[in-house]
């Protein structure tokens, strides 16, 4: 229907999660509408993260240097270490400002039923950085899913053999902030209860 | 089929789809194995995400639309299994039960039997998360086998007919076989085989135990049975 360029930067729009063909095409003509720094802009920026973006070599988390910020920042408390699945999930963790030790990024959660097995996660890696570190707790936060948990039920288990100095923590579970409780499921109630603490 | 219906399932397996969507395998009391989308369930403040979470048995309302997926409506706990989840054992064998089912059952056509036999399962499992073990995951193993069609023929030799002197087990004759039909079989303890049948006869809550050697072998037996008749290759139970 339109130039063999603007085709091809529909199809390739139309790959990013939640951009379906008809936002694709908008966001293609917003494009053409742009100015030609501003669209080079966007082109470099893609070209650039891809090129000098990789996993930093100590804890698997983004990182332009051969380690990340947060494993470089002195100021970070290297006792204690929050594991996470993703890259992604360390952000939300920095903005409540809560945490000021080191992460750790698994990529991805155990799940035998995709295939995905221990050794295909950074969990060798992580039992080394928690033998040899002197860490003094591990805060496990993986997503609160059955995968999730599955994770964690099974660092724990190898936390316990490797390194039973260790204290192993799990993020708690409960109603998010705002939320009606007549709204919320079973499993997260069962949770909040359970982990009821005294005013 | 209507544009909308309410169906029973649990829930076997769930991907994460689009944003923060994830699309579910499910399988059902009625419908069997059913495809479906649960829409912003990743969410937090999703008012489904939790009950819709793999082991889950819920009442569902899906609706039917073009495309081969349906799409989740509303959703209601029967069992939500949350004790087993605690358990790291427990929660393997609750796994590793619903692996079978979405290998297994892969079609619309609906199973009682089978569904019965998953929701007890993942109850057991959920009221003694701590007695979670290889010998009752086999014996639920050996059910869902025999629920399927596929159930290893343990009475007399899978070749020949011969009730006695059974010391093999062959996965391509489909089950126990005579020392004269032993070709291309492998060895079949007294134990193992006892295992077996006392596994296929009794309840699952009373599942039978056995040495280690002779859960070893039962497992092996299930499995190429099933890789042999049914074309699916399960994951050892561990």
């Amino acid at each position: 229907m339109f130039a063999p360029p603007v085709n091809r930067l529909i199809t390739e729009l139309a790959r990013f999660p939640g951009i379906g063909q008809r936002t694709a095409q908008r966001l293609a003509f917003h494009l053409l509408r742009a100015s030609d720094e501003e669209a080079l802009a966007l082109a470099d920026a893609i070209r650039e993260v891809k090129e000098t973006v990789g996993h930093c070599e100590i804890c698997f988390n983004l990182a332009t240097d051969p380690t990340c910020r947060i494993c470089q920042d002195e100021r970070r408390d290297g006792d204690v270490l929050c594991v996470v699945e993703e890259p992604s999930d360390v952000i939300p963790i920095e903005r409540t400002n809560e945490f000021r030790g080191r992460y750790h990024v698994l990529g991805g959660a155990l799940s035998p039923i995709d295939g995905v097995d221990p050794e295909d996660l950074h969990i060798v890696e992580l039992l080394g950085r928690v033998s040899s570190n002197g860490v003094r707790e591990v805060v496990v936060a993986t997503n609160a899913t059955t995968t999730g948990e599955a994770t964690a039920l099974y660092l724990a288990d190898a936390m316990r053999e490797r390194a039973p100095a260790v204290t192993v923590t799990r993020l708690a579970s409960g109603l998010p902030v705002g939320s009606d409780l007549e709204y919320a499921d079973e499993i997260t109630l069962g949770k909040a209860f359970r982990g009821r603490r005294e005013l | 089929m209507p544009a909308s219906f309410k169906t029973e399932a649990v829930v076997l397996r769930s991907i994460r789809f689009g944003e923060a969507d994830r699309v579910l395998h499910l399988y059902s009391a009625d419908r069997g194995r059913i495809g479906a989308v649960a829409k912003g369930v990743r969410r937090i403040r999703s008012r489904m995400g939790g009950r819709l979470e793999p082991l889950a048995r819920v009442r569902l309302v899906l609706h039917q639309g073009r495309g081969d997926l349906c799409t989740v409506t509303s959703v209601d706990t029967v069992h939500a299994h949350a004790a087993l989840r605690e358990h790291r054992a427990s929660l393997e064998h609750a796994a590793a039960a619903c692996e079978a089912v979405l290998r297994l059952f892969d079609s619309a056509e609906p199973n009682r039997a089978a569904y019965n036999l998953l929701c007890h399962q993942l109850a057991l499992l959920d009221s003694e998360p701590g007695g979670a073990g290889r010998a009752q995951s086999l014996a639920f193993r050996s059910k869902l086998a025999l629920a399927a069609g596929f159930a290893p023929e343990l009475a007399s030799c899978a070749a020949c007919g011969e009730a006695d002197h059974l010391t093999g087990f062959s996965p391509v004759a489909g089950g126990v076989v005579c020392a004269s039909c032993e070709a291309g079989s492998f060895a079949l303890d007294a134990e193992t085989h006892k295992f077996m049948v006392k596994a296929l006869a009794h309840p699952l809550s009373e599942a039978p135990q056995a040495p280690d050697r002779a859960l070893a072998q039962a497992d092996r037996a299930l499995g190429e049975t099933l890789e042999h008749h049914a074309h699916v290759r399960l994951r050892r139970v561990g």
